[in-house]
């Protein structure tokens, strides 16, 4: 298809096509950071045979904050009982004492196809090391400054609630109705992009996570973005 | 680098536990549906990996999976896979109570000895070399509180304890243990361990090196087998743990089984750890440990002590987390709503003023058919906060017509629809602020006997607290004059004001221009506050057939009077196209939606669609007209304007004053003496002249469309 007719969206062949492509690009040119892998879901009866279901996942991303002395004093949840294991608890001097200096934030992201927007939707959240999840609000006071700009300022930017469309939980996403229109503006206003042979389905996701990854304050390093095929 | 000095007691860092938020919902839904007050224990699963970052140890976690699957999930939940090399299964047990009474009465400490003995008779019979992920066994107790969705929960990872506890020879990282091909040769070992389905989630093993430096990873029930080698043999382990100088928990109940099975004292020991998916030689640690526990202490009968409580930031106490933000279904409703408002201003209009709306109080007058269609376009708007008013019940009809009744309201009489109204909303929108008033409007033309002159006054005082405590009113009434006492105390109090009116198959919509006695949009702010203005200082508005717009009644020639007696049957009950309501009712809130956004307010001059001036002063939303009228036999529809009538009988300077002069005595002589209006207006001198009296109207209309009556 010629790049100046598309619409900005994908097919879910092509979305399956362009994941793929994207898990081997990130693997080759991002050691450090962990892998996204696809994970399969089982299929709606009423997809067609060869199309396939399922999400590109990248889990557990842990992001290191700053330690902070002495936090979380006056939010400590338990009640201070001090016969709470009783008395015939056994004092033992092979466990390791550690003081609590470090705060972990993990990340999980997933990259699902919307089938009624047809183009990628960036699903997230991010929970602490026991497992409590954040709240959207404290997820932004962390994000890097550039990501609370391009979120307020970029009108295709809208970081939303919603229920994850295959773990019936609630995460955070990024609302989709804006992304075909940039993706669009961005395959047209870029010349190393596709050109006369029609749309590069498998750029189509790096060039999508460089706009979404910025918002949400996932680093994506300036290679996926190269055009030339390696 | 140097060991840790021999002699030292090796000291190993705690197991720390993390609860995927899936792993609550599963529990909370498996409670409601399936267990009930059942509080007997649960067996679950618990999924750790050998640490693969320098800084961040990894966790033992629980997910959803860890739960058994619901009998009628075990098609579409996965089982869980074996053979993951990032999931290697533990077993544990939860102990989930029913009150945080019986979470804290829990015997903590025989708990945690029972699951101790477990893991001990496993090494005893020779289990744990077959099975060796049971030597990781754990503990959870649990209180689930699913109204407030907030959960208490304690983990313990039980270790048998060596007595004396065991000492550290030496520790290093293992790139310095062993020798280049050594090392090389491990590594491939492990690598390949790790990528086998069969062994990558196997987290205990035997790294045995050959005198030619090559190694292979063995089972532990190959221990015999690796004896007769005669090989270096080392213990290995996957080790969650991060630090260089510690090795991780699953180090403790394996040296329990070296020493009690095998009778090894020294023990070499490698803490696998990865990074990138990779055996990281530098991050692992190979050590030597000696165990000076006596022999006695090997006997299978003498349960060792155990230790595990998991701390919460150092100290001895259980865990909460509140998860209600993300499965209390009235938040999710709520966040549903606003997104769907957000989206809509996002996307299609960036002035939306979504503040003004979720704040603003909205009386409705009447909750028939106009009220319930009203009260859910308003919701729809993201308006919060509503009050109904009617003194009716739901009759067997209503329901048909009326969107927020059911059958269940009507029987046993039928409850009161403001009450039913309420009700019903809330079912809808449980963040809803909604009130229901049951109260009779008092009108001109039914004479009110004395004895029941004080509750009539008591009424129209309510009416008047109401109309001065909200925002907007909507007079949605079945009666013309019904409408009369709103229109003028809404006048009096200068409050957005928007009626409803239908016919058979024709309507009416309109908004009240803003109360006489108020100035120019020039001088709006002192008008809203004032009522102290001189009665003599007329501002430009109010001259004859002056700029403010009209109400209901500025059409009038004749004083509201009783229009339900004297009538047959069949005009007494109001029939209307059942089209009709639905479609009044909508333009009605789009209108008071698009005052709220007009610059001017109630002020806002009112205009017409095709009018020649509206591309130049265009709202986002568009025109606001002043009345819209409409026709479902030509599905066609128009917009009006109408100015104020100085002989109005609701809201002219002369009724509004008086009213301020005399209140609620005003107020019963216009109910007790319907010709007192007419009178006072000038009206009666009208009529008399009427052929020479001109209306102020845009159309010729119908005087029956005036005569509007509405089921």
């Amino acid at each position: 298809m010629d790049i100046s007719s598309w619409d900005g969206t994908l097919s879910s062949s092509d979305f399956c096509l362009a994941a793929h492509a994207f898990t081997e690009k990130w693997k080759r040119i991002n050691p450090v950071l962990p892998p996204w892998s696809w994970v399969p879901r089982p299929k709606s009866p009423w997809l067609a045979s060869h199309e396939v279901e399922g999400y590109l996942s990248l889990e557990n991303m842990c992001i290191l904050r700053s330690c902070e002395e002495d936090h979380d004093e006056k939010s400590h949840k338990g009640n201070e009982e001090p016969n709470c294991l009783g008395k015939d608890e056994y004092i033992d001097n092979a466990t390791l004492v550690q003081s609590y200096r470090q705060d972990v934030r993990y990340f999980d992201f997933h990259i699902v196809y919307s089938a009624s927007y047809r183009v990628p939707v960036l699903y997230f959240r991010t929970y602490s090391s026991d497992g409590q999840p954040l709240l959207l609000e404290d997820i932004e006071k962390e994000l890097p400054g550039n990501s609370t700009n391009v979120l307020m300022e970029s009108k295709w930017t809208f970081i939303t609630q919603e229920e994850h469309p295959y773990l019936n939980r609630p995460w955070y996403k990024l609302h989709p109705c804006g992304t075909s229109e940039w993706m669009k503006l961005l395959f047209l206003t870029d010349p190393s992009l596709g050109g006369s042979q029609g749309v590069p389905v498998e750029l189509y996701l790096s060039s999508w996570i460089s706009m979404v990854g910025q918002a949400v304050g996932l680093k994506v390093p300036l290679e996926m973005f190269n055009k030339r095929k390696e | 680098m140097a060991g840790q000095e021999s002699g030292a007691v090796l000291q190993f860092a705690p197991f720390q536990s993390s609860v995927d938020e899936g792993f609550w919902h599963r529990l909370s839904s498996l409670k409601l549906n399936k267990l009930g007050i059942d509080d007997s224990p649960i067996s679950i699963t618990g999924f750790y990996a050998p640490c693969s970052h320098s800084q961040v140890s990894n966790h033992l976690t629980l997910l959803a999976e860890s739960l058994p699957p619901e009998p009628s999930e075990q098609s579409s939940t996965p089982p869980i896979s074996r053979g993951n090399r990032n999931r290697c299964s533990v077993p544990g047990i939860l102990y989930n109570t029913n009150t945080l009474e019986s979470f804290h009465a829990l015997d903590k400490q025989s708990l945690l000895k029972a699951e101790a003995e477990k893991i001990w008779n496993d090494i005893h019979s020779g289990k744990a070399e077959e099975d060796c992920s049971v030597l990781s066994r754990f503990l959870l107790i649990s209180f689930a509180d699913l109204k407030k969705w907030s959960f208490h929960y304690w983990f313990a990872f039980p270790a048998l304890v060596l007595d004396p506890p065991a000492t550290l020879v030496d520790l290093k990282p293992a790139s310095q243990w062993f020798s280049l091909e050594e090392a090389e040769s491990v590594s491939a070992a492990c690598n390949e361990w790790r990528n086998s389905s069969s062994t990558a989630d196997v987290p205990f093993f035997l790294v045995s090196i050959a005198s030619n430096s090559r190694a292979t990873i063995r089972h532990l029930k190959d221990w015999e087998a690796c004896q007769e080698d005669g090989h270096k043999l080392l213990f290995g382990f996957y080790d969650p743990c991060h630090l260089p100088k510690n090795p991780g928990w699953p180090l403790r109940n394996f040296l329990v089984l070296i020493y009690s099975r095998w009778n090894i004292k020294k023990v070499q020991f490698l803490c696998y750890r990865e990074n990138r998916g990779f055996a990281d030689l530098g991050l692992s640690l190979v050590g030597e440990a000696q165990i000076s526990a006596p022999q006695e202490w090997r006997d299978e009968l003498h349960v060792p002590n155990v230790v595990g409580w998991e701390l919460n930031r150092g100290k001895k106490v259980y865990r909460c987390i509140g998860l209600a933000k993300s499965m209390d279904p009235t938040r999710l409703a709520i966040s549903a709503a606003d997104l769907n408002l957000k989206l809509m201003r996002w996307r299609a209009l960036p002035s939306l003023n979504l503040n003004i709306l979720s704040t603003m109080k909205c009386l409705l007058l009447g909750a028939g058919t106009l009220g319930c269609q009203v009260a859910r376009m308003l919701m729809a708007w993201g308006v919060r906060k509503i009050t109904l008013l009617d003194n009716g019940k739901v009759a067997m009809s209503n329901p048909l017509r009326q969107s927020l009744y059911t059958l269940d309201d009507c029987l046993n009489g039928g409850e009161f629809k403001a009450l039913a109204a309420v009700n019903s909303l809330k079912r809808i929108f449980p963040a809803v602020e909604a009130e229901g008033v049951v109260m009779a409007i008092p009108m001109p033309g039914h004479p009110v006997p004395s004895q029941e002159e004080e509750s009539v006054l008591d009424d129209c005082r309510r009416l008047c607290e109401l109309i001065e405590s909200h925002d907007a009113v909507f007079l949605l009434t079945d009666t013309r004059e019904s409408r009369w006492l709103p229109t003028l105390l809404c006048a009096h109090a200068n409050k957005m004001t928007i009626t409803a009116a239908l016919g058979f198959d024709s309507f009416l919509v309109m908004r009240h221009g803003a109360g006489p006695l108020s100035s120019t949009i020039d001088n709006r702010a002192e008008a809203m506050n004032a009522l102290s203005a001189d009665m003599s200082k007329f501002s430009l508005t109010d001259s004859d057939g002056g700029q403010r717009l009209g109400c209901y009644f500025c059409n009038d020639v004749v004083a509201p009077v009783d229009s339900t007696s004297n009538r047959t049957l069949d005009q007494q009950c109001t029939v209307t196209r059942p089209g009709l309501a639905p479609i009044a009712s909508a333009l009605a809130v789009e209108l008071l939606v698009g005052i709220l956004h007009h610059p001017h307010g109630i002020f806002a001059e009112g205009e017409n669609a095709n009018s020649s001036s509206n591309g130049i002063n265009e709202q986002p939303l568009g025109i606001l007209p002043h009345q819209i009228r409409g026709s479902l036999a030509q599905f066609s529809q128009m917009t009006l304007v109408g100015h104020s009538s100085n002989s109005c009988t609701a809201c002219c300077d002369t009724v509004v004053s008086e009213y301020r002069k005399r209140g609620l005595d005003f107020i019963l002589q216009a109910i007790n003496h319907p010709t007192y209006l007419e009178d006072l207006t000038g009206l009666t001198e009208l009529m008399k002249s009427a052929s020479s009296f001109k209306l102020d109207w845009d159309n010729d209309t119908d005087a029956d469309d005036d005569d509007c009556v509405e089921i």
